[in-house]
């Protein structure tokens, strides 16, 4: 049951990253379903690839997103 | 549950896959697309980390209770696991490099928007062909 929630919350994660107007915002969501998919992957019986989806999808890639935020413009111009 | 967790795995990696596409292809933000081809990357590694996946079995850690034949049927297929391992820590790195060609485009550019950069570096061109033709 709870694979089938983690799953939505993947999707849902990826869909919403990509409606958001504030890139910050978007570099969190980002995260947030790298975490999703991290859960996924220990229950499809990978622990290995779970640990390290765990450090690179939750921590390393929203951080890179946002320095490139903070480097150019936080807003998404019109 | 209707369908099984494996076909619903294999449905979210797809459904991974084309926002990532649509993100890549259709955003005018590079970030955005940048985004989206992360999304494509999780969604491959998610189709073969599905592909190892087998139903009511265990992780593929041989304990000394167990037999060889025992272990073979009910263990997952850990090989793309190994790969996928990989790949993750790849994926990454390629994203850190397209950020930062896009610092270098936007202090070039000023602007991260890709309509604005294209149409930036037409100008360029065209003005850079007039000269050439006037010398």
């Amino acid at each position: 049951m709870i694979e089938y929630i983690l799953m939505i919350v993947a999707v849902l994660g990826a869909i919403i990253a990509l409606i958001q107007r504030d890139l910050l915002k978007a570099a969190i969501l980002t995260g947030i379903s790298g975490a999703a998919i991290a859960f996924l992957y220990q229950f499809l019986l990978a622990p290995d690839v779970a640990l390290t989806q765990a450090i690179v999808g939750t921590a390393i890639v929203p951080v890179f997103i946002a320095l490139a935020v903070k480097k150019t413009r936080s807003m998404e111009e019109d | 549950m209707i369908i099984d967790s494996q076909l619903a795995s294999f449905f979210t990696a797809a459904a991974l896959i084309i926002i990532g596409l649509y993100a890549a292809l259709f955003l005018d933000n590079i970030i955005k697309k940048i985004i989206g081809l992360a999304f494509i990357g999780d969604g491959a590694n998610l189709f073969i980390i599905t592909m190892g996946y087998k139903a009511g079995g265990i992780v593929y850690i041989f304990l000394p209770d167990m037999t060889v034949n025992w272990f073979a049927q009910n263990a997952s297929y850990p090989l793309p696991f190994a790969l996928v391992l990989t790949s993750i820590v790849i994926g990454a790195s390629t994203l850190a490099v397209m950020l930062a060609l896009v610092i270098v485009l936007y202090k070039k550019y000023g602007s991260i928007k890709a309509s604005k950069i294209l149409g930036a570096k037409q100008n360029q061109e065209t003005e850079n062909s007039i000269k050439g033709d006037g010398l």
